[in-house]
């Protein structure tokens, strides 16, 4: 099967589920890196760069919709039809599986600020484990696309 | 990797004696997408009970005459 009947097979909602955990998967990265680079040179945690994840969040906002419209326009019946039983099923999995893979770091930050007081880091690993919870959902829809269900 | 339900399902040969019938023709008529039906026909998504009736309802049949409980 060539590379394009390929990309015609896999169905609307798995191609967003690719591109949004691509974006945020490149966001997470950047932000760890900016993150620990800023960190290493103060010597100590970096404080909250509140301005940058405002900015941040937009770019992510304006970067999935152009994806998404991009995808949308080369399978416009296929993005306007509603989610059907099995996507409904394999989004509400995905979100509830999600859930526990955001929980764990976000409990693992909380005991960290117990121990160390460290508020820089708390922000941080709460940052982090909301953008580690929703790319955990995006891959959980890979992974039950690929399954079937 | 999660065990398949254990049903069984003869829609693919239903689909060729009725024309043959696509999947996509099929997925229209009971208002699911194509990889949907590709799903069931493998028997890694058993489809919920609304579904079961109107494939078997394409097919002119009874629910009992498309699937079958292999356990």
């Amino acid at each position: 099967m060539s590379p394009a009947a390929t990309f015609r097979n896999i169905p609307f909602r798995e191609k967003t589920a690719w591109a949004m955990a691509s974006i945020l998967i490149g966001g997470a990265a950047f932000y760890l890196n900016m993150v620990i680079s800023a960190s290493r040179a103060l010597g100590q945690t970096a404080p909250p760069f509140v301005g940058f994840v405002i900015a941040y969040v937009v770019v992510i906002v304006i970067a999935s919709v152009v994806l998404m419209s991009a995808l949308a326009a080369t399978s416009p019946r296929e993005a306007n039809a509603p989610a059907d039983e099995r996507e409904k099923i394999i989004g509400d999995k995905a979100g509830n599986w999600s859930g526990y893979v955001m929980v764990v770091p976000a409990l693992g930050a909380l005991w960290h600020y117990a121990v160390n007081m460290d508020g820089n880091m708390l922000f941080h690993l709460v940052f982090l484990s909301l953008m580690l919870g929703q790319i955990a959902e995006y891959v959980f829809q890979i992974f039950l696309y690929r399954r079937g269900g | 990797m999660a065990k398949p339900p254990p049903i069984s399902n003869r829609i693919r040969e239903l689909r060729e004696q009725h024309g043959p019938m696509s999947q996509s023709a099929l997925a229209e008529a009971i208002g699911v997408t194509r990889q949907t039906v590709i799903a069931i026909e493998l028997g890694k998504y058993s489809p919920s009970l609304e579904s079961a009736f109107r494939i078997a309802r394409v097919f002119d049949l009874g629910v009992e005459d498309v699937f079958g409980w292999e356990a």
